[in-house]
């Protein structure tokens, strides 16, 4: 069995890590008003960025578990 | 390891030669809509966002994916998919930041935004780098190109009873000459069209291998079980083994790699500059990230996970001490039959081809404007004002793709000694991404960046990563994360780490200073000891001269301490250098170049205040007026006030035929309106530029 090590610390890594960058932007375009929350388009947007990170990380969650108990 | 040659059959090669004319001609037809160096380079800024999310998919995937990613595949799983699923902690920065401040500033090239946003001498430097950075992954490219082909060759072509030995080196020469003249010729609609094409190919050819492969191995629970379970995990070691690892994963490639490809690598903006609009261009980069890349893993990593299975099952088929670049080649030969491999090879060589020309199309895009044109402003063979005529700037494109070719295959020797592709790379991006990566970033989204803060980040900072690359168990390892020290190619991953945190010092630290560095600067224009600079010039040229030698030559003249004071000090020079002479108006030189002001950025590329309100798309007959030729379109008041439309908003107009991609449109500006509704009156100009046929309906919608 693949340790803690090798399978889920690579993950908290990548989503801890990446996910300082990933926030850091959305604060980011949305304190400049490059994101305008008024508009429905950018409203659209805001729910595909957030959606498109939890979506790699159901992903990568999921072939973790695979690859563990299946 | 064993080296594979004489694979395929005649079929196979015949098939190949077909595809690539066929590409070929595909390719030339479309040149008829290169009207001037604006359609050759970004496509007339026309087109949709399905066509470019593919072209994207093409540029991506066939540089190098299929043989590197197929190898990693075969030796550690499935974990060799990371690179393609870590891309979308910069998308924010990238949709809302960096996407729109290139559009509406209306730069031709990415120096050029440097220039506006900091000085010329900011541009030089860019211009270095991004050339250095193009050039460096054309002769990746090739290096690749060479690997998949290699392997149908024979060991050597008799010729009138003299042997000659087929080389990597030779075939990548043979192969770049082919290429050259394709590029010559091809122009970015015809690159994206025969994108899309080879797209789809690919990834037709990818997941064909793929299944056929679970076929092979009895189905998918047969393939599942054979693999071992450390085999299956998304991802890599955390630290070990060197050669590939999670932790070196992400900072070379989720950070560096990432940021690299999204927001530096010109023929990726030059695609999303071919858009017709900035919101066409976010869906493009949603769906590719989203979509694309999750799919595109399987495509280019799945040759390598089913020959890993074939392996398991019976190693006399795939010899687990095979050559891992040869690997994706071998198992199509072995999955397909005579005919159908030479189509995924075609897929294959034809699409790393299309990579090779968006590159070098770039790189051709920064010479014209980046290196010919100023060079021929100083020379005063031009003025400022002026642009060089279309026809003399179409050869000078033509003729640098040349040369620009040549320059690849020469970067080919830099890349040829690692045991794989995917290492060459990593090293690649590892070293040339930070210093442009913190240029770019700081650039665009900290409006108190300064010229000298950006100058000081790259001099300053490639002398520091040089002097981490010739020192590196003394100043990368404390960083590694516990990554084996491998003396040959010492952390081709983390020294994007050790980049990263020298650029980023450098850049944060020039930044927070400025006011003392301008007293400075100050004190002496005031004291008139304008002498002083020359010999802070000269000491900080010679400590980069000699962090250049060391690093390149491998000299041990100079202790570490030594080199790395004196390179400190000289970065605080070049930051009072920089600042001492160069010119900056902070407040002008932000105006719609940062993300703090996109709004004004709109603004600016309007001509007038935006209008915001969201309106329909309407359908409409065009008529032509032959007696005026202005920028302008009428449509009728209903019309307008169906699209929410004012007189001097700006309008796209298109073929309404979909599957045409935008190839027929034109952008344009709404004039007064009349009453005939379901009207649109175009002139001339539009006519040459959209290529609209007489009685199709054309689509309209208002952009802002």
């Amino acid at each position: 069995m693949p340790t803690f090590f090798n399978s889920w610390l690579p993950f908290i890594y990548l989503y801890v890590g990446g996910g300082i960058f990933f926030i850091a932007g959305l604060i980011l375009i949305r304190k400049t008003k490059a994101l305008d929350m008024r508009l429905k388009r950018h409203r659209f947007w805001w729910k595909v960025l957030i959606f498109g990170y939890f979506y790699f990380m159901a992903i990568h969650a999921f072939l973790i578990i695979a690859a563990l108990y299946l | 390891m064993e080296q594979i040659h004489n694979i395929g059959t005649q079929l196979d090669w015949a098939v190949l030669v077909i595809y690539m004319i066929t590409m070929l001609l595909f390719g030339s037809y479309f040149a008829k809509y290169n009207k001037d160096t604006n359609d050759f380079f970004f496509g007339g800024r026309r087109f949709s966002w399905w066509l470019i999310a593919m072209s994207i998919v093409a540029t991506g995937i066939s540089s190098h994916s299929f043989i590197k990613y197929s190898a990693m595949g075969f030796k550690y799983g499935f974990s060799s998919s990371m690179s393609y699923m870590n891309d979308w902690f910069f998308v924010p920065l990238f949709m809302f930041g960096w996407l729109p401040i290139i559009i509406y500033s209306r730069i031709r090239s990415i120096p050029e935004y440097f220039e506006r946003r900091f000085s010329p001498f900011a541009r030089f430097l860019v211009t270095v780098l991004q050339l250095l950075y193009l050039i460096g992954y054309v002769g990746i490219g090739f290096l690749t190109m060479g690997k998949a082909i290699m392997p149908l060759m024979p060991e050597y072509f008799s010729f009138f009873g003299y042997q000659i030995h087929v080389t990597l080196m030779g075939l990548i020469w043979v192969t770049a000459a082919i290429t050259g003249i394709y590029i010559t010729f091809g122009g970015q609609t015809a690159v994206i069209f025969t994108d899309l094409v080879q797209g789809t190919m690919l990834l037709v050819a990818g997941l064909l291998v793929f299944f056929l492969g679970i076929s092979y191995v009895g189905g998918w629970d047969s393939f599942w079980n054979l693999l071992p379970k450390s085999w299956k995990l998304p991802f890599a070691g955390f630290n070990e083994p060197a050669e590939f690892n999670s932790v070196g994963t992400f900072w070379e490639d989720a950070i560096a790699g990432s940021v690299g490809f999204l927001f530096m690598n010109m023929g990726l903006i030059m695609r999303f500059m071919a858009t017709k609009s900035v919101h066409e261009g976010r869906k493009a980069a949603a769906a590719n990230v989203l979509f694309m890349l999750p799919i595109s893993a399987i495509v280019v990593g799945g040759g390598g996970w089913v020959a890993k299975a074939i392996s398991v099952m019976n190693p006399s088929i795939i010899p687990p001490d095979i050559n891992p670049d040869s690997v994706f080649i071998v198992v199509s030969n072995i999955l397909t039959g005579p005919g159908v491999f030479g189509f995924v090879v075609a897929a294959i060589a034809a699409a790393l081809m299309s990579t090779v020309s968006t590159l070098v199309n770039a790189a051709s895009a920064i010479y014209v404007n980046d290196v010919d044109r100023p060079i021929r402003i100083w020379l005063k063979k031009l003025s400022r004002d002026k642009h060089l005529p279309e026809k003399k700037a179409m050869l000078v494109a033509r003729i640098s793709t040349v040369g620009l070719t040549l320059l690849g295959v020469l970067a080919v020797y830099a890349f040829v000694s690692y045991p794989t592709v995917y290492q060459a790379h990593a090293f690649f991006h590892a070293t040339l991404t930070p210093p442009l990566m913190v240029a770019i970033f700081f650039g665009a989204f900290w409006k108190k960046f300064t010229p000298a803060g950006l100058i000081t980040t790259v001099i300053g900072g490639i002398s520091l990563m040089l002097l981490g690359n010739r020192f590196p168990y003394e100043l990368i390892r404390p960083i590694a994360h516990g990554t084996p020290y491998d003396p040959v190619h010492p952390y081709t991953y983390m020294s994007a780490l050790y980049n990263l945190i020298v650029c980023v010092s450098l850049a944060v630290l020039t930044t927070v200073f400025r006011r003392q560095l301008k007293k400075l600067s100050d004190i002496i224009i005031d004291s008139k000891k304008h002498f002083i600079m020359y010999p802070i010039i000269g000491f900080t040229v010679i400590v980069v001269v000699v962090d250049i030698l060391v690093a390149v030559l491998k000299l041990e003249t100079f202790s570490l301490e030594l080199l790395l004071t004196s390179t400190i000090l000289a970065s605080f020079f070049v930051a009072l250098i920089s600042t001492h002479y160069i010119k900056y108006d902070a407040e002008r030189q932000t105006q719609g170049l940062t993300i703090w002001s996109i709004n004004k950025a709109m603004e600016m590329y309007k001509g007038k205040k935006v209008n915001e309100r969201e309106g329909e798309v309407v359908k409409v007959h065009w008529k032509l007026i032959k007696d005026d030729n202005d920028d302008v379109v009428n449509f009728s008041e209903r019309d307008m006030h169906k699209m929410a439309a004012e007189v001097g908003d700006l309008v796209y107009i298109s073929d309404a035929r979909k599957y045409l991609g935008g190839l027929k449109s034109v952008h344009s500006v709404y004039g007064e309106p009349h009453n005939e509704d379901g009207i649109v009156y175009i002139r001339k100009r539009h006519l040459e530029h959209g290529l609209f046929v007489d009685g199709r309906i054309l689509i309209a919608e208002k952009e802002m």
